[in-house]
């Protein structure tokens, strides 16, 4: 077990983040950071999975493992996540269409896309095992099993040269902006909610960074210098989204990805202000570690249980939704959802934890 | 349960009324193209009655036919009026429910058809796009994508159930709606509104009830078409149905019908709308103009 550090504890709060923001309409949401800018907690979270894999890959001496075996182990990682996608998806239909009959209320049925199951389960369910149909809110899994998976081969290149790596990524991320290039969703029309051509500039990104961070002194001395940049595009960002300023998608000039906040596409605006978070913000575990060390423990056991962590919300927020509806929301059952999911969480990561501790300690029979 | 108050009261709105008499003029203008919908509506019905002023439900089939009251406001549809004027392809987007094939899936296919049959010599090209997420937060800015990317003459729009089920606040719901369909007139978009679905378990749920109605207030406000599901709905579960039960129950049996039906009743919305738009001054040109609309005109 891995002692409390800054990528598992801001990894716990972007996954808090993600399960509130998760319960639309609730009294928290607009609590959350993602309300106060361009882009939110989603970003956050991919970043990390880039910046972790730059420390899997490695061992204790920072020295790169054999290329084979990162190789296996993200594929490992790869078939993990899709499991827990899988299982996800498949508790999260049932309780849709438990509370459905429960309930006796169809219209429960279309909730977040999941109708379509339920009309065709034919092609569904081969969607559902093809990644291309999502249920809304549960489609950050797909893109993170899609982005480990090709993440060998920015592993490999960047063995080689990590720029080239992150050479090879902005160029596709720049093609798909331009040519919007994304990844259908079947059975029915449209697209993936988040383009993995895009996404996968910030999973390369958190790793190419932590490998220059290791090498060399240059980044963190020029993350320091550019503190107040950070400060200033937080600052645009919390007054652009408190103002709600945003370009008109059908207003601005082709290519109009270069140019708009869609979240889908993991715009340029969205990346300069993701960028801008993290300058201001990194610092501030350093500061915060030794004053809340209860917190700093909650969070960076969530942390390092993410998967887990991450499907256990993914559930809780949809029965947290289920409550609201059918009790009809309010401050105090907010209270209730969102308190009784953030011990559940805790929980989850106590559990894991404790379960690997003990399948090691003892003897198999 | 609170019957939704009406808010087109105008006569010509009716044409459930025949002795409403200056409307008489235009109906006889309605009936040829509301018989061609007819025809793939359902058929027999639409033989048995011809020329009844009783088309524009008669278009529909029997187990979906419902009093025009019951079913729509019409509002003026320029830039849909402007694409037939300049003899293109009518781009149409529908966004909402489940873009998936199946039941309900059959809709954007369905309307296709319903409209290229009540516009005779019109290509009609649908794109269906399901659009998950609260419109008060974050679902209206993907809708922009989506109408940015889409470029569509009409946008046929099924709104607030999301927005319902969450529990989002009716104010900030109606406002973020009133900014979203806003947005799409200013572009010289058309929009039709489809308020939620109506089912027993929610009849008397208060919030429920005044996210309908919300819609229908943005509706009149912005003087766009809405098909009234929720009362159409509303009206077919209270007839007495002797079809095919569902292994589910009567709410699940009345969705199934509320999805088959949806169709038809957009497409008359929309062909009812279109005989009402006075031809374009200049195509496309001037959308900023804000539409003048029954409800605001003629309050009686």
């Amino acid at each position: 077990m891995r002692d409390p550090n800054a990528i598992d504890f801001w990894r716990g709060f972007a996954l808090i983040t993600i399960f509130i923001n998760h319960i639309p309409g609730n009294t928290f949401e607009r609590y959350t950071f993602s309300q106060y800018g361009i882009s939110d907690a989603a970003e956050l979270f991919v970043f990390l999975a880039g910046w972790s894999i730059g420390i899997a890959t490695r061992g204790r001496d920072g020295n790169p493992e054999p290329p084979g075996r990162s190789v296996v182990r993200l594929l490992a990682r790869t078939v993990e996540v899709y499991r827990a996608q899988l299982t996800v998806m498949l508790l999260a239909l049932a309780l849709i269409a438990g509370a459905a009959l429960l309930l006796d209320n169809p219209l429960i049925l279309e909730w977040h896309n999941a109708g379509g199951f339920f009309a065709d389960p034919i092609q569904s369910v081969c969607g559902m095992a093809l990644l291309t149909y999502q249920l809304g809110y549960f489609n950050i899994l797909p893109l993170y099993v899609l982005l480990i998976g090709i993440a060998p081969v920015f592993v490999l290149v960047g063995r080689v040269s990590l720029v080239a790596a992150l050479a090879l990524s902005v160029g596709v991320y720049l093609a798909s902006l331009v040519f919007g290039w994304n990844l259908p969703s079947w059975p029915g029309e449209g697209d993936w909610f988040f383009d993995p051509f895009c996404w996968q500039l910030l999973l390369v990104l958190g790793f190419v960074l932590q490998g220059w961070n290791l090498r060399t002194d240059l980044l963190r001395r020029w993350s320091r210098r550019l503190f107040p940049a950070g400060v200033a595009i937080v600052l645009l960002g919390i007054v652009l989204a408190v103002a709600e300023i945003r370009p008109d998608p059908m207003l601005v000039p082709e290519p109009r990805l270069l140019f708009t906040f869609e979240k889908t596409y993991l715009t340029p605006a969205r990346l300069v202000h993701f960028l801008g978070v993290l300058l201001a913000f990194a610092p501030l575990y350093a500061v915060l570690a030794p004053r809340i060390g209860r917190v700093v423990g909650y969070l960076t056991q969530m942390g390092r249980n993410s998967l887990a962590v991450f499907s256990m919300g993914s559930i809780l927020s949809l029965v947290g939704q289920l409550v609201r509806f059918q009790t009809g929301g309010g401050l105090l059952i907010d209270m209730l959802v969102a308190g009784s999911g953030l011990v559940g969480l805790g929980f989850t990561a106590w559990f894991v934890e404790w379960r690997s501790r003990s399948r090691s300690s003892r003897p198999r029979t | 349960m609170a019957q939704p108050q009406q808010i087109v009261t105008t006569a010509h709105m009716r044409p459930v009324q025949p002795s409403a008499c200056p409307t008489r003029a235009f109906l006889t203008r309605l009936v040829p193209a509301l018989a061609a919908l007819a025809i793939l509506a359902g058929g027999s019905a639409a033989a048995e009655q011809p020329a009844n002023p009783l088309a524009g439900e008669a278009a529909l089939s029997l187990e979906c036919r419902v009093p025009g009251a019951q079913l729509y406001t019409v509002a003026q549809l320029g830039a849909v009026k402007a694409a037939l004027a300049e003899n293109r392809p009518l781009k149409i987007l529908a966004i909402g429910g489940s873009a998936a094939p199946g039941a309900s899936a059959s809709y954007p296919a369905k309307l296709e058809a319903a409209l290229e049959h009540a516009l005779p010599k019109v290509d009609v090209t649908i794109d269906h796009r399901g659009l998950p997420g609260e419109i008060a937060s974050g679902a209206a800015e993907r809708l922009r994508t989506m109408v940015a990317e889409a470029e569509p003459d009409l946008v046929v729009w099924q709104v607030g159930t999301h927005d319902a089920i969450a529990r989002v606040d009716v104010d900030a719901f109606a406002s973020a709606l009133t900014e979203a369909v806003g947005w799409m007139r200013s572009h010289g978009i058309d929009v039709v509104l489809v308020d939620p679905i109506y089912t027993a378990s929610m009849a008397a749920d208060v919030d429920y009830n005044r996210i309908v109605e919300a819609v229908r207030t943005v509706a009149t406000q912005q003087g766009v078409p809405l098909v009234r599901r929720y009362e159409a709905l509303h009206y077919l579960s209270s007839r007495t149905d002797k079809g095919e039960g569902h292994m589910l129950g009567r709410q699940f049996r009345l969705n199934d019908l509320g999805l088959r039906c949806m169709a038809e009743h957009v497409a008359l919305t929309i062909a009812t709308s279109l005989m009402r738009t006075e031809a374009p001054q200049e195509p496309k040109a001037a959308p900023a103009q804000p539409p003048l609309t029954e409800p605001q005109r003629a309050p009686g």
